[in-house]
Protein backbone atom coordinates (compact mmCIF):
# COMPACT_ATOMS: atom_id res chain seq x y z
CA UNK A 1 0.00 0.00 0.00
CA UNK A 2 1.04 3.38 -0.83
CA UNK A 3 0.92 6.70 1.36
CA UNK A 4 -0.70 8.20 -1.50
CA UNK A 5 -3.45 5.84 -1.34
CA UNK A 6 -7.60 8.49 -0.71
CA UNK A 7 -8.96 7.71 2.82
CA UNK A 8 -11.54 6.12 0.67
CA UNK A 9 -9.54 4.15 -1.24
CA UNK A 10 -7.57 2.58 2.00
CA UNK A 11 -10.77 2.17 3.73
CA UNK A 12 -11.78 -0.24 0.70
CA UNK A 13 -14.84 0.79 -0.44
CA UNK A 14 -14.57 -0.59 -4.03
CA UNK A 15 -17.51 -1.57 -6.28
CA UNK A 16 -17.78 -5.08 -4.72
CA UNK A 17 -19.64 -3.41 -1.32
CA UNK A 18 -21.44 -0.25 -3.25
CA UNK A 19 -22.85 -3.17 -6.00
CA UNK A 20 -24.60 -4.53 -2.68
CA UNK A 21 -24.91 -1.22 -1.03
CA UNK A 22 -26.97 -0.46 -3.96
CA UNK A 23 -29.08 -3.29 -4.30
CA UNK A 24 -29.68 -2.84 -0.33
CA UNK A 25 -31.42 0.52 -1.74
CA UNK A 26 -33.40 -0.57 -4.26
CA UNK A 27 -34.84 -2.99 -2.19
CA UNK A 28 -35.62 -1.06 0.77
CA UNK A 29 -37.45 1.42 -2.35
CA UNK A 30 -39.11 -1.56 -3.67
CA UNK A 31 -40.43 -2.28 -0.23
CA UNK A 32 -41.39 1.79 0.45
CA UNK A 33 -43.78 1.43 -3.04
CA UNK A 34 -44.75 -1.90 -1.60
CA UNK A 35 -45.59 -0.77 1.98
CA UNK A 36 -48.11 2.05 -0.25
CA UNK A 37 -49.59 -0.14 -2.15
CA UNK A 38 -50.55 -2.36 1.19
CA UNK A 39 -51.93 0.63 2.60
CA UNK A 40 -54.02 1.60 -0.38
CA UNK A 41 -55.36 -2.31 -0.30
CA UNK A 42 -56.68 -1.64 3.35
CA UNK A 43 -58.47 1.38 2.28
CA UNK A 44 -60.22 -0.42 -0.78
CA UNK A 45 -61.54 -2.81 1.75
CA UNK A 46 -63.32 -0.34 4.05
CA UNK A 47 -64.83 1.52 0.67
CA UNK A 48 -65.96 -2.49 -0.41
CA UNK A 49 -68.07 -2.28 2.31
CA UNK A 50 -69.70 1.21 2.18
CA UNK A 51 -70.10 0.05 -0.94
CA UNK A 52 -72.10 -2.89 -0.34
CA UNK A 53 -74.19 -0.76 2.48
CA UNK A 54 -74.81 1.79 -0.69
CA UNK A 55 -76.18 -0.62 -3.01
CA UNK A 56 -78.56 -2.30 -0.44
CA UNK A 57 -80.18 1.20 0.38
CA UNK A 58 -80.08 1.82 -3.12
CA UNK A 59 -82.65 -1.62 -3.41
CA UNK A 60 -83.40 -3.18 -6.98
CA UNK A 61 -82.03 0.17 -8.74
CA UNK A 62 -78.14 -1.02 -7.57
CA UNK A 63 -78.38 -4.68 -8.65
CA UNK A 64 -75.59 -5.13 -10.21
CA UNK A 65 -73.05 -2.48 -8.44
CA UNK A 66 -74.63 -4.74 -5.00
CA UNK A 67 -72.63 -7.70 -7.13
CA UNK A 68 -69.81 -5.49 -8.13
CA UNK A 69 -69.43 -4.10 -4.45
CA UNK A 70 -68.75 -7.75 -3.30
CA UNK A 71 -66.61 -8.51 -6.10
CA UNK A 72 -64.46 -5.45 -4.79
CA UNK A 73 -64.45 -6.88 -1.18
CA UNK A 74 -63.07 -10.04 -2.24
CA UNK A 75 -60.63 -8.26 -4.72
CA UNK A 76 -59.40 -6.05 -1.68
CA UNK A 77 -58.84 -9.45 0.49
CA UNK A 78 -56.74 -11.29 -2.69
CA UNK A 79 -54.95 -7.79 -2.99
CA UNK A 80 -53.88 -7.50 0.61
CA UNK A 81 -52.94 -10.95 0.65
CA UNK A 82 -50.83 -10.72 -2.41
CA UNK A 83 -49.41 -7.94 -1.10
CA UNK A 84 -48.47 -9.60 2.30
CA UNK A 85 -46.40 -12.60 0.25
CA UNK A 86 -44.91 -9.69 -0.96
CA UNK A 87 -43.57 -8.37 2.03
CA UNK A 88 -42.57 -11.71 3.10
CA UNK A 89 -40.54 -11.82 -0.14
CA UNK A 90 -38.74 -8.50 0.43
CA UNK A 91 -37.59 -9.28 3.75
CA UNK A 92 -36.19 -12.28 3.05
CA UNK A 93 -34.42 -10.49 0.21
CA UNK A 94 -33.58 -7.75 2.57
CA UNK A 95 -31.68 -9.68 4.37
CA UNK A 96 -30.08 -11.63 2.31
CA UNK A 97 -28.57 -8.33 0.36
CA UNK A 98 -27.62 -7.21 3.54
CA UNK A 99 -25.47 -10.45 4.37
CA UNK A 100 -23.66 -9.75 1.44
CA UNK A 101 -23.37 -6.29 1.98
CA UNK A 102 -21.32 -6.93 5.23
CA UNK A 103 -19.86 -9.76 3.60
CA UNK A 104 -18.54 -7.36 0.92
CA UNK A 105 -16.95 -4.99 3.13
CA UNK A 106 -14.91 -7.58 4.93
CA UNK A 107 -14.06 -8.80 1.33
CA UNK A 108 -12.59 -5.09 0.65
CA UNK A 109 -10.46 -5.74 3.56
CA UNK A 110 -9.21 -9.65 2.74
CA UNK A 111 -8.52 -7.59 -0.85
CA UNK A 112 -6.51 -5.23 1.05
CA UNK A 113 -4.78 -7.61 2.52
CA UNK A 114 -3.74 -9.92 -0.26
CA UNK A 115 -2.40 -6.39 -1.45
CA UNK A 116 -0.20 -6.02 1.65
CA UNK A 117 0.53 -9.70 1.89
CA UNK A 118 0.38 -10.55 -2.00
CA UNK A 119 0.84 -14.55 -2.87
CA UNK A 120 -0.04 -15.34 0.79
CA UNK A 121 -1.64 -19.22 0.61
CA UNK A 122 -4.06 -19.20 3.48
CA UNK A 123 -5.69 -15.80 2.23
CA UNK A 124 -6.11 -17.14 -1.39
CA UNK A 125 -7.44 -19.90 0.27
CA UNK A 126 -9.52 -17.94 2.47
CA UNK A 127 -10.71 -15.82 -0.46
CA UNK A 128 -11.59 -18.78 -2.44
CA UNK A 129 -14.29 -20.11 0.19
CA UNK A 130 -15.52 -17.04 0.59
CA UNK A 131 -16.12 -16.59 -2.98
CA UNK A 132 -17.59 -19.58 -3.84
CA UNK A 133 -20.21 -18.86 -0.66
CA UNK A 134 -20.85 -15.51 -2.52
CA UNK A 135 -21.59 -17.33 -5.24
CA UNK A 136 -24.11 -19.36 -3.65
CA UNK A 137 -25.79 -16.52 -1.83
CA UNK A 138 -25.69 -14.69 -5.18
CA UNK A 139 -27.60 -17.54 -6.88
CA UNK A 140 -30.59 -17.13 -4.08
CA UNK A 141 -30.47 -13.96 -4.26
CA UNK A 142 -31.11 -14.39 -7.98
CA UNK A 143 -33.77 -16.73 -6.94
CA UNK A 144 -35.89 -14.79 -4.63
CA UNK A 145 -35.34 -11.75 -6.90
CA UNK A 146 -36.77 -13.44 -10.00
CA UNK A 147 -39.59 -14.59 -7.69
CA UNK A 148 -40.27 -10.74 -6.54
CA UNK A 149 -40.65 -10.08 -10.19
CA UNK A 150 -43.56 -12.52 -10.60
CA UNK A 151 -45.38 -11.73 -7.41
CA UNK A 152 -45.70 -8.35 -8.76
CA UNK A 153 -46.39 -9.42 -12.52
CA UNK A 154 -49.50 -11.05 -10.25
CA UNK A 155 -50.44 -8.69 -8.26
CA UNK A 156 -50.54 -6.71 -11.57
CA UNK A 157 -52.91 -8.99 -13.14
CA UNK A 158 -54.78 -8.83 -9.95
CA UNK A 159 -55.25 -5.35 -10.17
CA UNK A 160 -55.91 -5.04 -13.95
CA UNK A 161 -58.88 -7.13 -12.80
CA UNK A 162 -59.66 -4.12 -10.11
CA UNK A 163 -59.48 -1.83 -13.17
CA UNK A 164 -62.02 -3.96 -14.93
CA UNK A 165 -64.65 -3.94 -11.59
CA UNK A 166 -63.55 -0.37 -11.61
CA UNK A 167 -65.07 0.44 -15.13
CA UNK A 168 -68.12 -2.22 -14.38
CA UNK A 169 -69.00 0.03 -11.33
CA UNK A 170 -68.60 2.86 -13.24
CA UNK A 171 -71.52 2.05 -15.79
CA UNK A 172 -73.31 0.19 -13.37
CA UNK A 173 -73.83 3.35 -11.11
CA UNK A 174 -75.34 5.20 -14.02
CA UNK A 175 -78.41 3.05 -13.48
CA UNK A 176 -78.76 3.67 -10.42
CA UNK A 177 -81.62 5.85 -10.51
CA UNK A 178 -81.26 8.75 -7.57
CA UNK A 179 -78.64 6.79 -6.14
CA UNK A 180 -76.70 7.20 -9.73
CA UNK A 181 -74.67 10.39 -8.05
CA UNK A 182 -73.09 8.88 -5.01
CA UNK A 183 -72.68 5.65 -6.88
CA UNK A 184 -71.27 7.08 -9.43
CA UNK A 185 -68.45 9.35 -6.68
CA UNK A 186 -67.66 5.95 -5.23
CA UNK A 187 -66.67 4.34 -8.68
CA UNK A 188 -65.04 7.30 -9.55
CA UNK A 189 -62.69 7.18 -6.18
CA UNK A 190 -62.13 3.25 -6.20
CA UNK A 191 -61.01 3.80 -10.30
CA UNK A 192 -58.85 6.18 -8.75
CA UNK A 193 -57.54 4.14 -6.21
CA UNK A 194 -56.97 1.12 -8.64
CA UNK A 195 -54.91 3.68 -10.70
CA UNK A 196 -52.76 4.71 -7.50
CA UNK A 197 -51.78 0.92 -7.24
CA UNK A 198 -51.39 0.39 -10.95
CA UNK A 199 -48.67 3.30 -10.94
CA UNK A 200 -46.96 2.11 -7.76
CA UNK A 201 -46.66 -1.37 -9.50
CA UNK A 202 -45.66 0.47 -12.52
CA UNK A 203 -42.75 2.08 -10.36
CA UNK A 204 -41.86 -1.46 -8.80
CA UNK A 205 -41.72 -3.42 -12.36
CA UNK A 206 -39.20 -0.50 -13.64
CA UNK A 207 -37.07 -0.77 -10.75
CA UNK A 208 -33.17 -1.23 -11.56
CA UNK A 209 -33.42 -3.81 -9.41
CA UNK A 210 -35.67 -6.21 -11.69
CA UNK A 211 -32.85 -4.35 -14.51
CA UNK A 212 -34.91 -1.33 -15.18
CA UNK A 213 -34.36 2.13 -15.11
CA UNK A 214 -36.00 3.69 -12.22
CA UNK B 1 2.25 -1.42 6.36
CA UNK B 2 3.18 -2.28 9.70
CA UNK B 3 6.37 -3.44 11.21
CA UNK B 4 7.13 -6.57 13.48
CA UNK B 5 9.83 -6.28 16.32
CA UNK B 6 11.10 -9.14 18.77
CA UNK B 7 10.85 -7.54 22.19
CA UNK B 8 11.56 -11.16 24.22
CA UNK B 9 13.13 -14.12 22.39
CA UNK B 10 14.39 -17.01 24.45
CA UNK B 11 14.33 -20.42 22.21
CA UNK B 12 10.75 -20.67 21.44
CA UNK B 13 9.48 -18.38 23.92
CA UNK B 14 8.83 -15.20 22.05
CA UNK B 15 6.58 -11.73 22.24
CA UNK B 16 6.64 -10.03 18.81
CA UNK B 17 5.34 -6.26 18.71
CA UNK B 18 3.20 -5.56 15.92
CA UNK B 19 3.17 -1.37 15.19
CA UNK B 20 3.32 1.80 13.44
CA UNK B 21 1.93 1.81 9.99
CA UNK B 22 2.94 4.61 8.19
CA UNK B 23 0.13 4.47 5.68
CA UNK B 24 -2.47 4.48 8.22
CA UNK B 25 -4.87 7.62 7.93
CA UNK B 26 -4.32 10.24 10.86
CA UNK B 27 -8.31 9.55 12.37
CA UNK B 28 -8.00 6.10 13.17
CA UNK B 29 -6.19 5.65 16.14
CA UNK B 30 -2.83 4.03 16.11
CA UNK B 31 -2.80 0.42 17.64
CA UNK B 32 0.18 -2.23 19.27
CA UNK B 33 -0.90 -5.73 18.65
CA UNK B 34 1.50 -8.23 20.10
CA UNK B 35 2.38 -11.93 19.46
CA UNK B 36 3.03 -14.52 21.54
CA UNK B 37 4.54 -17.49 20.69
CA UNK B 38 5.13 -20.43 23.18
CA UNK B 39 5.79 -24.35 22.11
CA UNK B 40 5.02 -23.98 18.56
CA UNK B 41 1.00 -21.92 19.94
CA UNK B 42 0.53 -18.58 19.66
CA UNK B 43 -1.86 -15.98 21.01
CA UNK B 44 -2.47 -12.55 19.57
CA UNK B 45 -3.02 -9.83 21.93
CA UNK B 46 -5.64 -7.29 21.00
CA UNK B 47 -5.72 -7.96 16.89
CA UNK B 48 -7.12 -4.60 16.33
CA UNK B 49 -9.75 -3.15 14.52
CA UNK B 50 -11.18 -4.11 11.00
CA UNK B 51 -9.75 -0.99 9.53
CA UNK B 52 -6.23 -1.99 10.28
CA UNK B 53 -6.47 -5.59 9.27
CA UNK B 54 -4.47 -6.03 6.38
CA UNK B 55 -1.80 -4.19 8.38
CA UNK B 56 -1.67 -6.43 11.03
CA UNK B 57 -2.33 -9.33 9.07
CA UNK B 58 0.40 -8.70 6.71
CA UNK B 59 2.74 -7.98 9.40
CA UNK B 60 2.07 -10.86 11.38
CA UNK B 61 2.38 -13.18 8.50
CA UNK B 62 5.67 -12.66 8.18
CA UNK B 63 6.19 -13.81 11.61
CA UNK B 64 3.91 -16.74 12.12
CA UNK B 65 1.04 -19.28 10.30
CA UNK B 66 -2.21 -16.92 10.78
CA UNK B 67 -4.07 -20.19 10.03
CA UNK B 68 -2.49 -21.78 13.27
CA UNK B 69 -3.25 -19.17 15.71
CA UNK B 70 -4.45 -20.95 18.86
CA UNK B 71 -6.24 -18.02 20.26
CA UNK B 72 -7.03 -14.40 20.69
CA UNK B 73 -6.76 -12.40 23.45
CA UNK B 74 -9.10 -9.46 24.29
CA UNK B 75 -8.59 -6.89 27.23
CA UNK B 76 -11.76 -5.41 26.87
CA UNK B 77 -14.60 -5.32 24.06
CA UNK B 78 -13.46 -1.98 22.27
CA UNK B 79 -13.60 -1.90 18.39
CA UNK B 80 -10.14 -0.86 17.94
CA UNK B 81 -9.60 -4.11 20.33
CA UNK B 82 -11.48 -7.09 18.67
CA UNK B 83 -13.86 -5.48 15.63
CA UNK B 84 -11.45 -7.82 13.31
CA UNK B 85 -12.51 -11.06 15.31
CA UNK B 86 -14.61 -12.24 12.31
CA UNK B 87 -11.73 -11.75 9.92
CA UNK B 88 -9.22 -14.12 11.80
CA UNK B 89 -11.56 -16.92 12.59
CA UNK B 90 -11.89 -16.97 8.45
CA UNK B 91 -8.56 -18.48 9.14
CA UNK B 92 -8.79 -20.77 11.90
CA UNK B 93 -12.40 -21.20 13.19
CA UNK B 94 -11.21 -23.48 16.10
CA UNK B 95 -9.63 -20.21 17.45
CA UNK B 96 -10.37 -18.81 20.59
CA UNK B 97 -11.12 -16.12 22.27
CA UNK B 98 -10.12 -14.97 25.87
CA UNK B 99 -11.94 -12.07 27.00
CA UNK B 100 -13.73 -11.29 30.42
CA UNK B 101 -17.14 -12.76 31.22
CA UNK B 102 -18.88 -9.43 31.08
CA UNK B 103 -18.16 -9.20 27.47
CA UNK B 104 -19.49 -12.86 26.51
CA UNK B 105 -22.46 -12.03 24.86
CA UNK B 106 -21.44 -8.51 23.52
CA UNK B 107 -18.67 -9.79 21.38
CA UNK B 108 -19.88 -12.26 18.87
CA UNK B 109 -21.49 -8.87 17.33
CA UNK B 110 -18.64 -8.71 15.80
CA UNK B 111 -17.90 -12.57 15.11
CA UNK B 112 -17.81 -15.99 16.69
CA UNK B 113 -19.63 -18.58 17.99
CA UNK B 114 -20.60 -20.07 21.14
CA UNK B 115 -17.90 -22.16 21.15
CA UNK B 116 -14.74 -19.41 20.48
CA UNK B 117 -15.69 -17.57 23.60
CA UNK B 118 -13.24 -18.78 26.87
CA UNK B 119 -15.08 -16.20 29.10
CA UNK B 120 -12.27 -15.32 32.15
CA UNK B 121 -13.70 -14.38 35.66
CA UNK B 122 -13.45 -11.35 37.36
CA UNK B 123 -10.37 -12.57 39.49
CA UNK B 124 -8.38 -13.57 36.78
CA UNK B 125 -7.08 -16.95 35.09
CA UNK B 126 -4.37 -18.88 33.67
CA UNK B 127 -4.33 -18.88 29.85
CA UNK B 128 -2.36 -22.05 28.67
CA UNK B 129 -0.01 -21.80 25.46
CA UNK B 130 1.95 -24.71 24.33
CA UNK B 131 3.14 -25.71 27.80
CA UNK B 132 3.15 -22.01 28.83
CA UNK B 133 0.77 -20.20 31.41
CA UNK B 134 0.32 -16.77 31.15
CA UNK B 135 -2.17 -14.74 33.64
CA UNK B 136 -4.94 -12.84 33.05
CA UNK B 137 -4.78 -9.68 35.88
CA UNK B 138 -7.57 -8.12 36.52
CA UNK B 139 -7.79 -4.57 35.83
CA UNK B 140 -11.81 -3.57 35.52
CA UNK B 141 -12.75 -0.10 35.11
CA UNK B 142 -9.11 0.52 33.79
CA UNK B 143 -11.15 1.41 31.38
CA UNK B 144 -13.65 -1.03 30.71
CA UNK B 145 -15.92 -2.05 33.07
CA UNK B 146 -14.76 -5.81 32.35
CA UNK B 147 -11.14 -5.08 31.50
CA UNK B 148 -8.32 -8.17 31.81
CA UNK B 149 -4.55 -7.48 31.47
CA UNK B 150 -1.90 -10.65 30.63
CA UNK B 151 1.34 -11.47 32.40
CA UNK B 152 3.84 -13.52 31.16
CA UNK B 153 5.58 -14.57 34.49
CA UNK B 154 8.29 -16.34 32.35
CA UNK B 155 9.42 -13.72 30.03
CA UNK B 156 8.43 -10.56 32.79
CA UNK B 157 6.14 -9.31 30.22
CA UNK B 158 3.17 -7.33 31.11
CA UNK B 159 0.56 -6.91 28.56
CA UNK B 160 -1.36 -3.86 30.04
CA UNK B 161 -4.47 -2.69 27.72
CA UNK B 162 -4.84 1.07 27.86
CA UNK B 163 -3.47 1.44 31.28
CA UNK B 164 0.15 3.19 30.17
CA UNK B 165 -1.15 4.40 26.71
CA UNK B 166 -0.40 7.36 25.04
CA UNK B 167 -1.14 9.09 22.04
CA UNK B 168 2.00 10.30 20.78
CA UNK B 169 2.65 13.08 17.95
CA UNK B 170 4.14 11.78 15.07
CA UNK B 171 7.64 12.99 15.67
CA UNK B 172 7.67 10.62 18.61
CA UNK B 173 7.37 6.87 17.43
CA UNK B 174 9.99 5.11 19.25
CA UNK B 175 8.94 1.77 20.17
CA UNK B 176 10.08 2.43 23.83
CA UNK B 177 9.83 5.49 26.32
CA UNK B 178 12.91 6.56 26.21
CA UNK B 179 12.25 10.11 28.48
CA UNK B 180 9.57 9.00 30.81
CA UNK B 181 8.71 12.64 31.95
CA UNK B 182 8.42 13.79 28.29
CA UNK B 183 6.46 10.55 27.29
CA UNK B 184 4.17 10.85 30.41
CA UNK B 185 2.60 13.80 29.33
CA UNK B 186 1.10 12.49 26.15
CA UNK B 187 -0.16 9.64 28.60
CA UNK B 188 -1.94 12.17 31.09
CA UNK B 189 -4.94 13.12 29.29
CA UNK B 190 -5.80 10.12 28.55
CA UNK B 191 -5.50 8.96 31.39
CA UNK B 192 -7.51 11.20 33.84
CA UNK B 193 -10.29 10.90 30.90
CA UNK B 194 -10.31 7.00 30.09
CA UNK B 195 -9.44 5.50 33.56
CA UNK B 196 -13.40 5.65 35.46
CA UNK B 197 -12.14 4.71 39.30
CA UNK B 198 -9.60 6.02 41.68
CA UNK B 199 -10.23 2.82 43.67
CA UNK B 200 -9.63 0.62 40.39
CA UNK B 201 -6.52 2.22 39.81
CA UNK B 202 -5.50 2.33 43.44
CA UNK B 203 -6.08 -1.69 43.00
CA UNK B 204 -3.99 -2.00 40.35
CA UNK B 205 -1.44 -0.34 41.36
CA UNK B 206 -1.24 -2.28 44.53
CA UNK B 207 -1.49 -5.89 42.57
CA UNK B 208 0.53 -4.84 39.56
CA UNK B 209 3.84 -3.72 42.22
CA UNK B 210 4.25 -6.98 43.04
CA UNK B 211 4.67 -8.47 39.58
CA UNK B 212 8.20 -9.01 38.35
CA UNK B 213 7.74 -6.62 35.47
CA UNK B 214 10.70 -5.98 32.57
CA UNK B 215 8.28 -4.40 30.03
CA UNK B 216 4.64 -3.08 30.14
CA UNK B 217 3.44 -2.87 26.81
CA UNK B 218 0.33 -0.78 26.43
CA UNK B 219 -1.83 -1.01 22.86
CA UNK B 220 -1.18 2.48 22.09
CA UNK B 221 1.91 4.34 22.38
CA UNK B 222 5.25 2.97 23.54
CA UNK B 223 6.67 0.27 25.77
CA UNK B 224 8.24 0.79 29.64
CA UNK B 225 11.03 -0.97 30.66
CA UNK B 226 13.37 -1.17 33.73
CA UNK B 227 12.93 1.87 36.48
CA UNK B 228 9.83 3.58 34.01
CA UNK B 229 7.55 0.75 34.98
CA UNK B 230 7.61 1.78 38.40
CA UNK B 231 7.92 5.48 37.78
CA UNK B 232 4.66 4.54 35.98
CA UNK B 233 2.54 2.89 38.47
CA UNK B 234 3.84 5.75 40.91
CA UNK B 235 2.66 8.37 38.97
CA UNK B 236 -0.69 6.29 37.87
CA UNK B 237 -1.13 5.91 41.74
CA UNK B 238 -1.18 9.55 42.32
CA UNK B 239 -2.78 10.88 39.46
CA UNK B 240 -6.65 11.80 39.50
CA UNK B 241 -9.02 9.26 37.10
CA UNK B 242 -12.56 9.73 35.81
CA UNK B 243 -12.76 13.45 35.41
CA UNK B 244 -13.90 15.03 32.28
CA UNK B 245 -11.09 17.62 32.32
CA UNK B 246 -7.32 18.19 34.20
Amino acid sequence: MTAELTASEWRGSGTYSSGAALDLLRVVRINEEIKRVVSVAFKINIMALNAIFLAKRAGNAALGFGVLSNELRVFSKDLRESMMALTRQIHELVSEVSVVLQESRQDAIFRRAATEAPDHPKLAAVLGVRDTRHAAREATISTLRRGLRLAVDDVARLVELGGVLAKSAKIEAAYGASFASSLGQFSGEFDGIVEEIRSSLDNLRRSSFFGGSA
Amino acid sequence: MKTTQTIFEDGDHKWTAIVRDPAKPEYIIDTNEYLVQHGGQALLLDPGGLEIFPAVFSALSSEFDPSKLSGIFASHQDPDIISSLALWLEFNPEMRCYISWLWESFIPHFGGTAETFVPLPDEGASIPLGGLQLQAIPAHYLHSAGNLHLYDKQAKILFSGDVGAALLPADKSGLFVEDFSTHIRHAEGFHRRWMGSNEAKRQWCERVSHLDIDMMCPQHGAIYRGEDIQRFINWFDGLHVGVLRS
